[in-house]
């Protein structure tokens, strides 16, 4: 049957390239949250653009002007962004439900803000922060959340669904 | 089936059920005519307002031609289908299956002593020539467009699709009106799981009757809900569902409707024009960007504006020459773009009742009179007339009327929410609204793919009109059963 054999050319290619999805996802997510933080950075909107992820380090460097260092900030974001995004799919991937995910966003926000706000020199502790970059931030992080984890547990149970079609049709083949 | 009643051997007693069952000499449009054919009496059942009344006149020239050739013939019934000038006949056993037949058009010839009718396929039901959808025009690329007729509507995509494995599958919806859907689709491509669910939920619909045809069937297939956003795509081109169809997409003709339905649809299927695929790719990759701009325009633009306007202290220093710098205004801002929101909102649905000679007065009206005069007068501050009306053309660019709509909605609630609660009332409005979309899912489809759940390919093929030549695989959230679109020789030798 030349059919099966093309159907199960193409899935092992996808089963592949799981886990370069898995970090495409992650880049991805980095880079288009990361640009819409920056534009409501620029709007005013959140005191913190993305450049909060080089905080740290921002005694070692110094940055021509802050364009500069808020586009830094988000390249070092996407690069960390994959790491979150594969650390989701090995805690969490199987979970399908996309609260989860939202949750898991809430969850980093509370990470950054709170647990890892002593290391971050610029970050203000919570309780001095105004309104609007609590909302801002909270709102961006649950959708980065939901975006980075419902694409993978989306992606991986596709998978399955799709190894479960093919031992259906295999079996029915046989 | 035990309460279908069989065709009588006597034809009187067919006569009188059918005088009674539909009412012949009652209704001017049903009728039936005698004649003794081969010294047979035979009756005609038709229903003149449907019929073909010249096919009809020859079917029945040939069966007078019989009367003259005085051969003996051991059965008359036999020689009479055999003279039947027309290429679809078939023959029936029940008297409840000569009525259905009749109804829809086709003739149904009963003959003395015999228990089979015969029906002859005249159907010419009134419409109208195939002519360019007003909602999809395109510059170059094919003028014609659906009508209200199922059997021409399937003709022009199998006119584009003459593969073998191309399959219309016809069913029948309401109990009263017995409207024909037809499901289109490719037998090795379209997902078998989408194409067991869709039948099994039209098999189940029980209604009177579906005059507004494919909005119905619509609302049966998909839990709409509050939901404002269109949950699946019309199409009145039949070169968009060809194309669709070859994509693994499982299309729903329905009768008396010029639209057809595209299952399963994401968000994404919304924003695409057949006009993007007439022009070069980078030149359609930039009507699409356009047109993305335009639609996160009609969304964002106007909320934003008034949160600058309303919160001027917090404003980004490069954004403070925005906004009325007179505040010598009247009526609040957002009052006044509400307004105007409205406002917009009359003048469009005055256009579409207004004729046409009369719609260039109407614009008159609306541009100079309501535009200018109402600033003159201080009703409206000029920005507001500027906003408004960028949101306005926003919309109107969205290729999906339906689509435009539910922005609107959205976007009056996102006034609405920066109003009362400020910046975060926006950023919490805007969040939710990802988030509902995102939980939508209709027949197994998240509503945001590929976006949310992210798929890097598939997005990749919305941001940029791929060329034809390179698009070889179809999308994945069709599910399709060969997911390649190149036929197989050709991907071969690629290989």
């Amino acid at each position: 049957m030349s059919d099966s054999q093309d159907l199960e050319q193409n899935k092992q290619e996808y089963q592949y390239t799981s886990n370069g999805r898995v970090a495409l996802i992650g880049l991805f997510g980095g880079l288009i949250w990361g640009f819409i933080g920056y534009i409501a950075y620029l709007l005013n909107f959140t005191k913190y653009g993305p450049a909060l992820t080089l905080d740290p380090f921002t005694s070692l460097v110094q940055f021509k002007n802050d364009v500069v260092k808020q586009f830094m900030g988000l390249f070092a974001l996407m690069i960390l962004s994959i790491f979150i995004a594969f650390g989701y799919k090995w805690i969490l991937g199987r979970v399908k439900t996309m609260w989860i995910s939202i949750a898991f966003g809430i969850a980093l926000w509370v990470l950054v803000f709170y647990v890892l706000q002593p290391w971050l020199p610029g970050l203000e502790p919570v309780t001095k922060l105004d309104k609007n970059t609590i909302t801002t931030t909270l709102c961006l992080y649950a959708l980065y959340g939901l975006f980075v984890g419902y694409s993978i547990s989306f992606d991986l149970s596709a998978n399955d669904n799709d190894q479960d079609e093919k031992e259906k049709a295999d079996s029915k083949q046989t | 089936m035990k309460n279908k009643k069989p065709i009588s051997k006597r034809l009187k007693e067919n006569k009188a059920y059918m005088e009674e069952r539909i009412g012949i000499g009652e209704s001017f449009d049903v009728g039936v005519r005698e004649l003794t054919i081969l010294s047979e009496p035979i009756e005609v059942y038709y229903c003149n307002s449907l019929v073909d009344s010249l096919l009809v006149t020859e079917i029945l020239r040939e069966l007078m031609r019989l009367v003259h050739e005085h051969k003996k013939v051991d059965r008359a019934k036999d020689v009479i289908k055999n003279h039947l000038a027309h290429e679809q006949v078939i023959e029936i056993k029940t008297l409840d299956e000569a009525v259905d037949n009749m109804l829809s058009g086709l003739i149904v010839i009963l003959i003395e002593g015999e228990s089979d009718g015969l029906v002859i396929d005249v159907r010419h039901y009134p419409g109208r020539q195939p002519q360019e959808p007003d909602v999809e025009r395109v510059v170059r690329g094919a003028r014609d467009g659906f009508t209200e007729n199922i059997i021409e509507n399937v003709g022009l995509i199998r006119r584009r699709i003459r593969d073998e494995r191309f399959r219309t599958q016809i069913l029948r919806v309401g109990e009263r009106s017995k409207t024909d859907v037809c499901i289109c689709y490719l037998k090795d491509v379209a997902n078998p799981g989408l194409l067991k669910t869709l039948k099994k939920e039209l098999e189940s619909i029980e209604i009177d009757g579906i005059p507004m045809a494919d909005k119905s069937v619509e609302e049966f297939l998909v839990k709409q809900g509050f939901n404002p956003y269109p949950l699946v795509r019309y199409t009145e081109r039949p070169d968009v569902a060809a194309a669709h169809i070859l994509e693994g997409h499982i299309l729903l003709v329905t009768d008396t409707s010029p639209s057809i339905i595209i299952f399963p649809t994401t968000l994404f299927h919304h924003v695409q024009h057949a006009e993007e695929y007439r022009q070069t790719p980078v030149v359609g990759a930039f009507l699409r960007w356009a047109r993305f701009f335009a639609i996160l325009m009609s969304l964002f633009l106007l909320p934003l504006w008034l949160i600058i306007v309303n919160n001027h202290e917090i404003a980004p220093d490069w954004l403070k020459f925005l906004g009325p710098n007179n505040h010598k205004y009247h009526i609040p801002i957002t009052l006044q773009v509400l307004i105007g929101e409205i406002g917009v909102e009359i003048i469009r649905m005055a256009a579409i009742h207004t004729p046409s000679s009369l719609s260039t007065a109407l614009g008159l009206i609306a541009a100079v009179m309501i535009g200018q005069i109402g600033v003159q007068v201080g009703i409206f501050t000029p920005e507001v007339i500027l906003y408004t009306s960028l949101a306005a053309i926003g919309g109107f660019a969205t290729p999906s009327y339906e689509l435009s709509e539910a922005n609107r909605i959205v976007r009056i609630s996102l006034i609405l929410l920066s109003l009362f609660f400020g910046i975060p009332g926006f950023v919490i409005g805007s969040t939710l609204f990802i988030i509902f979309l995102a939980r939508v899912k209709n027949l197994n489809t998240p509503y945001l793919w590929p976006f949310i759940p992210f798929d890097p390919m598939a997005m990749v093929a919305i941001c940029i009109r791929t060329s034809m030549p390179l698009s070889s695989t179809r999308p994945s959230i069709v599910k399709p059963l060969d997911q390649k679109k190149m036929p197989r020789k050709k991907r071969w030798r690629s290989e």
